[in-house]
C-alpha cells in the first residue's frame, strides 16, 4: 500500500541524498521543502475552514450559505481572499505603528509554529520533540500576545476593552486546557507525541480510560474553544458589544491575518484534541478483531486524522452557532469555579485509574 | 367621568373644567401649572402620557395628558400658554413627572420654549448649533442649515434656567461628564443600537456608570411634514415611525381621524385591522426576541425569528400588497377586502408558530447561559416605570397593568375577551428575564386573539370593508387624542385641527423615547454586556423615538 | 455541594437540548429562495405593489383623462401629469393627457394614487426588479407613445359624473 505519505517523504529524502553530496545542503533543502509544505497546508486549511464554517453555519440557520461563485459556492472563499489581499490597509494616526503591525504577525506566527509540532499522518510531522504536548500548548498561546498588542496599540476604546477581556479569558482557560492535557500525559506516560501515538495503536485513549478521558476531553474542548475566542466565548470580539473588539481598527490583510489565524487555531485545537484523545492518525482498532482492524487500516492515516479533526471542528461550530455569549463574570465563574475543580479532580481520577488498571 | 371631573376641580380650584372635549380639560396660567400638577399627582394621577408643544400663532403653549394608573382610563388634560413670543418661558414639571425630562427637551428643541427648573435643557433631536426652532409656524430655519462640526463639549453642555429667591431668572450650565471619565460612544453606527441611536457611556472598566442617549440621527420631522399634508397623505408616514409596528401606528392615526370626523367603520374592517395589528405585534416580538438573542451573541436565534416573521410578511403581502409597510388601513376602513386565501393562511400560520414557539423556548429560554445573564439583572420597578412612562411589555413585566387594549378598548378589541399578560404583579419589580419572556407570552396571547377574531370575521359581510368617506377629509376644529397599544408600548396620536384639510399640529407619542430614557436608570452599575442586553430587552426602535 | 453538581448537570442537559434544536434545523429543508434561478417559476402575490403602471388595451389606449388627482394626492410629488389642449374635429376644446411621469426613485408605494383614481387608469404591477444604472432612468413615462384615451361607451358616462365632482373640489381647494 503506497497511500501513506511516509513512503513519498522517504523517497524524496533518498533522492536528495543520492543527488547531492553535501549533507548540509540536503538538510537545508529539506527544511525549506517542509516549511513550504506546512505554509501551503496552513493556507489551504484556513481556506477550507472558512467555506466549511460558512456552509455549516448557514445550514444551522436554515440558509443555503454561499452559493454564487462556483458549484455550491466553493470558490467564494478564493474570491474573498483575493478581495482582502487587494484591500487598502488604512493607517492610523496617533498609535504605536510598530506594535500595531506586529500584533497580527505575532498572532499568525503563534498559530503557525504549532503546525511544526503536529503529526498529520504516520511519519508526517515537522519536529518530534520529546516535550511535544508541552510545546503545542506553549506555542499556541503566543497568539494572545498579538491580540493584546493589537488591542493596546490601536488607540481605540473598544479595542482596549476587547484586549483586556481577551487577556483575562485566555489566561484562565489555558489553565484548564493544560490540566486536561496533564491527564493524558499521566495516562500515556510521556509528553512525546510519537510515544503517545504508539500507545494508542490498539485502543484510543478515550477508550482506554473512558471516564477520566471523557471528562478531560470535554474540558479540553471547552477550554480550547474559549481560547480561540469563538462561539459563546467571543467576548474579546463581541460583535454586538464592542463591534469587533481588538481588531476593530484593522483593515485589509492585517485583518486577514487575524482571520486566517482564527481559523487555523480552530484546526489546531481540533488537531491537538484528535491527537491526544482520539488516537490522531491511528485507525480505529478493536483489540482482538484482526479482520476488522485490517479493514480499518485500509484507510490511510492522514484521512483518519483529518476526519477526526473535522469531527471536532463540527462540534465546535455546532456549539458556536447555538449559544449566546457569556458575560465576563460568568466566563470566569465557569473557569475558576466549575472547570478548574473538575480538571483537578480528574487528574486525581486518572492517576488512580492508571494505578488500578 | 364625574369622578375625574371632581378630582380635577379639586386639584385646580377655581378653574373651569371644559365640557364636551374628549377628556376633562383645564386651562391654566403658567404660574399655576406646577401646583396643579403636584396636586394631581397626589390625587393618583401619576402617569404623564404625553407633553405636546403648541404654536397657537399668537402664543406658545404646552398640553399635558396625565392619567391615573390605579383607575385606568382616567385621563385629564392640562393646558398652559405664554404670549411672549420673543423669549417664551414656562415652568418645568420634570421633578414631579420624571418623563417630562425628555418631553420638555423636545418642546424646547422644536418651539424654543424654555422650561424654568429643567436641569438639562439641551436640544434633543436637532444639532446644538441649529438656528431657530422649526415647529414655530413662522420659522425659516431650514434656510440656515449648519455645516460645521460640533464638538463633544457642545453636546455635553447642559444649560439650565433657574429662578432665584429674588424672582430673577438665572442662566447657567453644567457639564454632563467629568473631565476624567472614560466616555465611550456606542453608536450611531453600532450593531446593537437597533438603528442610529447614539449612546455616550461613561465606563469604569467594564462597569457602566452613566448613559446619555443622543437622539436625532433619523429625525425626519414627520410631525412637521404632517402639517402640510392632508390626512390620507399623513398615513404612509405613520408606518415609517416605528417600522416594526407600522400597521398599528397607521391604525391609531386612522382611528383618531375617524373619531374626529365621525366616520363609522364597518365591523369587518375593524376586525381585519385588529388581526393585522396582532400579526404585526407577533412579527415585532419575534424580531425583538431574535434581536435580543443576537445582541447576546446567539445569531442563529435571530435567523429563526426572521424566518417565522417571513410568514407574517407573506400574509401581509397577499392581502395588502405591502410587506413591512402593508399600508392596509385607510381612513374609513381598509384599502381593499381581504384575499380569499387570507383565513387559511392565517390559520396555518398560527399552528406553525405555536410549534415553533416551543422550539424557541427550548433553544433560548432554557439556555443556562441566557438565563444566567437575564435573571436578577436589570431591575425596573413599577414606580420607576410609571414615572418614566415606559409602558408596553416593559411596564407589564414590572407589574404595571398598562395595556391600552384593556384600558381604553378600541376597534374590535371591545368585542373579544383576552388576557393582559402581566408579570410580577405582587413584587412590582421586573428583571430582564421578565421583559424577555413576556414577549414570547404575548406572542402566544396574540395568536389566541387572532383565532377569536377569525371566528368573528365569519359573521361579517364580504365586501363591506370601507365606510363612505368624503373625498376631502376635514376635521372639525378641536383637539383629538387616540391611544393604542403598539408592540412596544403606548402609541398615541394627537391631532389639533383648525378645520382645514391639513392638520394644524400632529403629535405622535412615541413609546420608544420613554424606553430609551429608562436605559440609564436600569443599566447603572451593570456591565457593558448587560447594557446591550437590557437595551435589547427594552426593544426600542429609533425611528419611532426620533420621528 | 449537591446543588452545585445539580446546577452543572442541568446546565449541561439544557445546553444539549439547545444543540438538539439547532441540529433539527440543520436537517430540515432550507428556507432560502434561490432567487435568480427561480425567476421563471417564482410567483409573486398579485396584490404586491411593485411599480405603478398604466394598463393599455390592444389598441394602445389607456383610461387616463389627465385630471391629476393622483399627482395631487401623492405625499411626495412622485407623479407629474402634463396636459395638452386639443381641438377635436368637431371644434370642441378638449384636454388630453400629454405625459404621465412617474418617479420610481421617490415613490414610497403607499398606494394612494390608485385608490383615488376615478377612472381606474393606473394599477400596480408586481415587478420588483427596479435596479437601473442611472437615476434618470427611474423617471418613467407611463403612457405609451402614441397612445390615446380609451373612448368610453355612452351609457357609463352618467355614472362617473358623481365621482368627478369630488375631484373638482379638490382641485379648487388645493390652490
Amino acid at each position: 500500500m503506497s497511500l501513506e505519505l511516509s513512503g513519498l517523504i522517504n523517497a524524496i529524502h533518498e533522492g536528495l541524498t543520492g543527488a547531492i553530496e553535501a549533507q548540509w545542503l540536503v538538510s537545508l533543502i529539506e527544511y525549506v521543502l517542509v516549511g513550504a509544505g506546512l505554509l501551503a497546508l496552513y493556507a489551504l486549511i484556513a481556506l477550507f475552514l472558512i467555506i466549511f464554517e460558512r456552509k455549516i453555519c448557514a445550514w444551522f440557520q436554515c440558509r443555503l450559505g454561499p452559493n454564487r461563485v462556483g458549484p455550491w459556492g466553493i470558490f467564494q472563499v478564493f474570491a474573498d481572499m483575493l478581495k482582502i489581499m487587494f484591500k487598502e490597509i488604512i493607517p492610523l494616526k496617533h498609535n504605536d505603528k510598530l506594535l500595531f503591525y506586529a500584533g497580527p504577525c505575532i498572532v499568525v506566527i503563534g498559530s503557525f509554529l504549532t503546525f511544526g509540532g503536529l503529526q498529520f499522518a504516520e511519519g508526517v510531522h515537522g519536529v518530534d520533540l520529546n516535550i511535544g504536548v508541552f510545546y503545542l500548548l506553549a506555542v499556541s498561546s503566543i497568539s494572545i500576545v498579538g491580540v493584546m498588542l493589537a488591542g493596546w496599540s490601536s488607540n481605540n476604546k473598544y479595542a482596549l476593552i476587547g484586549a483586556m477581556r481577551s487577556g483575562a479569558q485566555v489566561i484562565s482557560f489555558e489553565l484548564s486546557a493544560c490540566l486536561s492535557m496533564m491527564a493524558v500525559v499521566i495516562l500515556g506516560g510521556s509528553m512525546n507525541l510519537s510515544t503517545l501515538m504508539e500507545k494508542q495503536e490498539d485502543l484510543w485513549f478515550i477508550f482506554q480510560a473512558p471516564v477520566p478521558m471523557l471528562i478531560a476531553m470535554v474540558i479540553y474542548l471547552i477550554a480550547a474553544h474559549a481560547e480561540t475566542n469563538r462561539g459563546p466565548f467571543d467576548l474579546p470580539e463581541a460583535e454586538s458589544e464592542l463591534t469587533a473588539g481588538y481588531h476593530v481598527e484593522y483593515s485589509g490583510m492585517t485583518f486577514g491575518y487575524f482571520y486566517v489565524a482564527e481559523y487555523c487555531n480552530l484546526f489546531i485545537n481540533a488537531a491537538i484534541g484528535a491527537l491526544v484523545f482520539l488516537g490522531g492518525w491511528q485507525a480505529f482498532h478493536i483489540p482482538g478483531c484482526d479482520g476488522f482492524n485490517a479493514v480499518m487500516d485500509m484507510c490511510p492515516s492522514y484521512v483518519w486524522f483529518f476526519l477526526k479533526c473535522l469531527f471536532f471542528i463540527f462540534m465546535s461550530l455546532w456549539v458556536r452557532w447555538s449559544f449566546p455569549r457569556l458575560r465576563i463574570d460568568q466566563l470566569l465563574h465557569l473557569e475558576w469555579k466549575i472547570m478548574l475543580p473538575f480538571s483537578l479532580f480528574n487528574i486525581l481520577l486518572v492517576a488512580v485509574w492508571v494505578i488500578i488498571f | 367621568m364625574e369622578d375625574i371631573n371632581k378630582k380635577l376641580a379639586k386639584a385646580a380650584p377655581g378653574k373651569a373644567v371644559s365640557e364636551g372635549t374628549q377628556y376633562p380639560t383645564v386651562e391654566l396660567e403658567p404660574a399655576e401649572l406646577r401646583g396643579v400638577a403636584q396636586a394631581l399627582k397626589d390625587a393618583g394621577f401619576d402617569y404623564l402620557i404625553s407633553l405636546t408643544g403648541m404654536d397657537y400663532g399668537d402664543a406658545f403653549g404646552t398640553i399635558y395628558h396625565i392619567a391615573s394608573t390605579d383607575d385606568p382610563a382616567n385621563v385629564v388634560v392640562l393646558k398652559t400658554k405664554t404670549t411672549d413670543r420673543e423669549n417664551p418661558m414656562l415652568y418645568s414639571i420634570m421633578d414631579i413627572y420624571e418623563s417630562a425630562n425628555l418631553y420638555e427637551r423636545e418642546v424646547y428643541d422644536f418651539f424654543g420654549i424654555k422650561f424654568i427648573g429643567h436641569n438639562d435643557l439641551r436640544r434633543i433631536f436637532l444639532r446644538p448649533d441649529w438656528n431657530g426652532f422649526p415647529f414655530r409656524k413662522d420659522d425659516k430655519s431650514e434656510n440656515s442649515t449648519p455645516t460645521r462640526n460640533i464638538t463633544a463639549e457642545e453636546m455635553e453642555e447642559m444649560p439650565q434656567i433657574t429662578i432665584g429667591e429674588d424672582g430673577k431668572i438665572k442662566q447657567s450650565s453644567k457639564m454632563l461628564f467629568g473631565k476624567n471619565e472614560y466616555v465611550v460612544n456606542f453608536g450611531p453606527q453600532h450593531p446593537a443600537t437597533h438603528g442610529v441611536l447614539h449612546l455616550r457611556v461613561s465606563l469604569d472598566g467594564e462597569i457602566v456608570k452613566k448613559i446619555d442617549p443622543n437622539f436625532g440621527y433619523i429625525h425626519r420631522g414627520i410631525e412637521k411634514m404632517a402639517e402640510s399634508l392632508t390626512y390620507p397623505q399623513v398615513l404612509p408616514y405613520t408606518d415609517r415611525l416605528d417600522y416594526l409596528s407600522g400597521a398599528i401606528n397607521r391604525h391609531a392615526f386612522c382611528l383618531c381621524v375617524e373619531k374626529a370626523a365621525g366616520i363609522e367603520v364597518p365591523m369587518r374592517a375593524q376586525i381585519v385591522r385588529c388581526i393585522f395589528d396582532e400579526l404585526t405585534r407577533v412579527a415585532s416580538h419575534l424580531l425583538g426576541w431574535g434581536c435580543m438573542a443576537m445582541d447576546m451573541g446567539a445569531i442563529t436565534a435571530f435567523v429563526y425569528g426572521m424566518r417565522d416573521r417571513e410568514k407574517i410578511m407573506d400574509i401581509f403581502e397577499e392581502s395588502a400588497g405591502g410587506r413591512l409597510m402593508p399600508a392596509y388601513a385607510v381612513i374609513g376602513g381598509l384599502s381593499q377586502d381581504i384575499h380569499p386565501n387570507f383565513k387559511n393562511r392565517v390559520t396555518e400560520y398560527i399552528a406553525y408558530q405555536r410549534k415553533m414557539l416551543k422550539e424557541h423556548h427550548i433553544l433560548f429560554t432554557g439556555n443556562p447561559i441566557a438565563t444566567g445573564r437575564m435573571h436578577k439583572n436589570g431591575y425596573l420597578t413599577k414606580e420607576k416605570a410609571i414615572a418614566l412612562g415606559t409602558g408596553g411589555p416593559t411596564g407589564r413585566a414590572s407589574g404595571w397593568s398598562c395595556d391600552v387594549r384593556k384600558i381604553e378598548p378600541y376597534s374590535a378589541y371591545k368585542e373579544i375577551e383576552f388576557n393582559e399578560i402581566i408579570r410580577n404583579k405582587d413584587t412590582k419589580t421586573g428583571d430582564t428575564f421578565d421583559r424577555y419572556i413576556i414577549r414570547l407570552d404575548e406572542i402566544e396571547e396574540s395568536l389566541n386573539i387572532i383565532e377569536k377574531l377569525l371566528v368573528k370575521l365569519d359573521d361579517t359581510k364580504e365586501g363591506d370593508f370601507k365606510a363612505k368617506v368624503p373625498a376631502i377629509i376635514k376635521l372639525p376644529a378641536g383637539d383629538y387624542f387616540q391611544r393604542v397599544e403598539n408592540a412596544r408600548g403606548e402609541f398615541d396620536v394627537f391631532i389639533s385641527s383648525d378645520g382645514n384639510k391639513n392638520p394644524y399640529r400632529v403629535k405622535f407619542r412615541s413609546p420608544c423615547m420613554t424606553l430609551i430614557s429608562a436605559l440609564d436608570p436600569i443599566c447603572k452599575d451593570g456591565k457593558i454586556a448587560d447594557m446591550i442586553m437590557i437595551g435589547a430587552s427594552l426593544d426600542y426602535v429609533i425611528p419611532c423615538a426620533d420621528r | 455541594m449537591i446543588t452545585y453538581f445539580k446546577n452543572v448537570f442541568s446546565g449541561l442537559v439544557n445546553l444539549c437540548k439547545g444543540m438538539y434544536i439547532t441540529m433539527l434545523q440543520f436537517c430540515r429543508p432550507k428556507v432560502t429562495e434561490p432567487y435568480p434561478e427561480n425567476r421563471k417559476t417564482r410567483k409573486q402575490f398579485e396584490r404586491f405593489r411593485g411599480e405603478l403602471t398604466m394598463p393599455h388595451n390592444d389598441k394602445n389606449e389607456h383610461k387616463c383623462t389627465g385630471c391629476g388627482i393622483c399627482a395631487m394626492n401623492c405625499p411626495n410629488q412622485t407623479i407629474t401629469v402634463t396636459k395638452n389642449k386639443v381641438t377635436t374635429e368637431d371644434g370642441k376644446a378638449k384636454i388630453e393627457l400629454d405625459q404621465y411621469l412617474y418617479d420610481l426613485g421617490s415613490c414610497i408605494f403607499c398606494g394612494i394614487c390608485t385608490q383615488v383614481c376615478p377612472q381606474n387608469a393606473i394599477a400596480w404591477s408586481t415587478n420588483f426588479e427596479h435596479a437601473v444604472f442611472t437615476k434618470s432612468k427611474l423617471v418613467k413615462q407611463l403612457n405609451k407613445p402614441g397612445s390615446k384615451k380609451e373612448e368610453k361607451p355612452a351609457p357609463v358616462k352618467a355614472e362617473p359624473a358623481e365621482k368627478k365632482e369630488a375631484p373638482k373640489e379638490n382641485n379648487d381647494k388645493s390652490e
